[in-house]
């Protein structure tokens, strides 16, 4: 294997890999935050790409504007799905649901969505592959050797960016504060006068909108299907498996690792690859059943 | 001390309709015409077999949505030894069994141990990756399928060409699976599995063995799964990896939820029944078809979460309870009683 090769397929698995950890961070911190496993997420994440499709392909909008308007979007659809199913789901849960049960109705109800998601926008647009051309992604930077596309390096900076703004809004600020106080445990904040029902809103318009920006930053460089988020959400939960629940850097790690594992196991094994990969998350479920950074939930 | 009677607790009422469906099961495929609702017919029993091994974890407190995957490998495993082998469908109805067996011992030994988000996420990419890898291996006949498996061979006079020797098959199948949950539910497992479901902690301070009594949930459904996948390999005589893919794990816990999550025999039963027949007469093409079934699924689910049965046995007991509680209360006040503390 050439040094050409190698480092061409490990910016293609960092820019894979990047975008899983946005897909994954918005399903954890709804998961964390509203206890809430929403399978529906994927075809969030299949809807944000739409959306860019729209605003940029057909409205002629400028890109970053068009991801941005994603964003919003998905943030309202996300809002609108806690509204109209899930907002009713908790309402049913009480101190002695058991988390699996608690999972059990929410999964199925997210599974619900996920159909009606998937098959609506199936009819809507139909089953055939849609493709964005931008004339500024087509560029290919050559360093040295190396040749490198600039739409991987998009993603690698657009995700980075979205990252530390994350960071920031969960870690200095009294939203995100919040948040993270909900995610341990709601009552006692909820005693402390904060309005939970807002919190939980905001977690699942923020996961949301997560998924649609993943979406919006892989809409120029692959065929958007409305299959891919199907597709998207079987590696988004191994991730969340792999990386761990309840911990951010080892979502940013396992989605990492897996994106890097999967791209090099495309070149070299082929499809077999995501079996190799499920294998290798069932052994690290022996030796470390909360993920790799995670602690395990009883 | 005198050793209790053994009487079956069965009362005249339950008598009479346990033998009338006895009677309704047993004539039904002579007064169905049409080859297609006997298909229809024999896709229930499958899909109420299904749906039961989802009810059995369920009653344990896991929830699976791979309760295709281990379908799909007893379809696989039984075609494949039948095809390849050279084996009759009787002597590799067992072999799949066995197989089966061992790798839902191997598989569970792992999984069981964690119930919450690593169970759920592992089942639905066990039921993907089984799909996935029947479509990429050529020895199972790729993303084609594997066809013409032949049908299972004549035992004396019995010829497996026409649905109906296939209807009373399943019927066979379906009731001994049936029977043998029942058996398990309402033994000292059964007890077990529902005080493991009511509160794991509590369960486990009674001195029950979480971790064992789960896998044996684990195993068994994945054994009926698995029997019924073997069953179909040979009924429809063609599996290709889609038709146990994509929305299929999905549709089997809706069988379950839509019957009554609470009933675990029944309830299966009468959703498989309901989501076989009911979009067949709605005539519904397929594109629509999976929009319809979500709805159904947040209906029930946000607004009948008992399902059917559990919404049917609501209403009585409701009332009943509401008026024992009136005479009480008018007896209390009429100071009849002097309650004592």
């Amino acid at each position: 294997m050439s040094a050409v090769l190698f480092f061409q397929i490990l910016i293609n698995g960092l820019a894979i890999g990047s975008v899983y950890i946005l897909i994954v961070l918005g399903l954890d911190i709804i998961l964390r935050g509203t206890k809430i496993l929403n399978f529906a997420h994927g075809q969030l994440y299949m809807l944000g790409a739409y959306t860019v499709f729209i605003f940029c392909h057909v409205l002629k909008l400028n890109y970053i504007l068009s991801f941005i308007i994603a964003g919003l979007v998905l943030a309202i659809i996300g809002a609108l799905c806690y509204l109209s199913v899930f907002s009713f789901i908790q309402r049913r849960f009480t101190v002695s649901t058991s988390f699996s049960n608690r999972l059990l109705l929410s999964a199925m109800a997210s599974v619900g969505l996920m159909m009606i998601l998937q098959q609506g926008t199936l009819l809507g647009f139909g089953t055939s592959e849609k493709g964005m051309s931008s004339s500024f992604l087509q560029v290919i930077i050559t360093i040295g050797e190396n040749k490198i596309s600039a739409a991987r390096l998009i993603i690698l900076l657009l995700s980075l960016v979205i990252g530390v703004g994350l960071y920031f809004l969960m870690f200095k600020t009294k939203l995100g504060k919040v948040i993270r106080a909900v995610s341990y445990d709601a009552e006692p904040v909820s005693l402390q006068g904060v309005n939970t029902f807002v919190i939980f809103l905001s977690c699942f318009s923020l996961g949301s909108a997560l998924a649609g920006i993943a979406g919006g930053i892989i809409a120029p460089v692959f065929a958007i299907t409305p299959t891919m988020g199907t597709q998207v959400i079987f590696i988004a939960l191994l991730v969340l498996i792999v990386g761990g629940i309840g911990s951010y850097k080892g979502t940013i790690l396992g989605g990492l690792l897996v994106g890097i594992a999967l791209s090099f196991g495309y070149q070299f094994i082929g499809g077999i690859a995501e079996l190799g990969l499920f294998i290798f998350a069932i052994i690290l479920l022996i030796f470390r059943p909360g993920g790799i950074l995670g602690e395990a939930e009883d | 001390m005198e050793k209790p009677k053994i009487r079956l607790k069965i009362g005249k009422k339950k008598l009479i309709a346990l033998s009338i469906i006895a009677v309704v099961l047993a004539v039904l495929p002579w007064v169905v015409e049409s080859t297609y609702l006997k298909h229809l017919i024999v896709m229930a029993f499958v899909y109420a077999t299904l749906g039961m091994t989802f009810s059995m974890l369920y009653s344990t407190g896991l929830i699976t949505l791979g309760a295709a995957a281990f379908y799909a490998l007893g379809a696989y495993a039984s075609a494949t030894i039948v095809m390849k082998l050279g084996l009759s469908f009787w002597y590799a109805f067992p072999l799949v069994i066995l197989i089966c067996g061992i790798l839902a011992l191997a598989f569970g030994a792992i999984l069981v141990r964690y119930p919450g988000v690593a169970f759920v996420v592992i089942t639905l990419l066990f039921a993907h990756v089984v799909i996935d890898l029947a479509g990429q291996l050529e020895f199972f006949g790729g993303w084609g399928g594997i066809i013409r498996i032949p049908p299972p061979t004549p035992i004396g006079p019995i010829v497996f060409v026409e649905k109906i020797t296939f209807y009373y098959l399943i019927l066979a199948l379906f009731l001994l699976i049936a029977l043998i949950f029942y058996a398990l539910y309402s033994s000292r497992i059964g007890r077990a599995w529902r005080a493991i479901k009511l509160s794991p902690k509590l369960a486990e301070t009674l001195g029950i063995n979480l971790y064992r009594y789960r896998l044996l949930a684990f195993i068994v459904a994945s054994l009926a799964a698995a029997a019924v996948g073997s069953f179909y390999a040979h009924y429809f005589q063609v599996i290709t990896p889609l038709s146990f893919g994509g929305w299929f794990s999905i549709n089997i816990q809706l069988f379950s939820v839509l019957g009554g999550l609470e009933f675990y025999i029944l309830g299966p039963a009468l959703g498989a029944v309901i989501m076989t027949f009911v979009p067949e007469f709605l005539r519904v093409t397929k594109e629509v078809e999976p929009i319809i079934t979500g709805i159904l699924l947040l209906v029930i689910i946000l607004f009948f979460t008992g399902g059917i049965l559990g919404s049917i046995k609501k209403l009585p007991s409701f009332s009943r309870k509401s008026i024992s509680d009136r005479i009480k209360k008018l007896i209390k006040m009429s100071g009849l009683t002097k309650t004592k503390y």
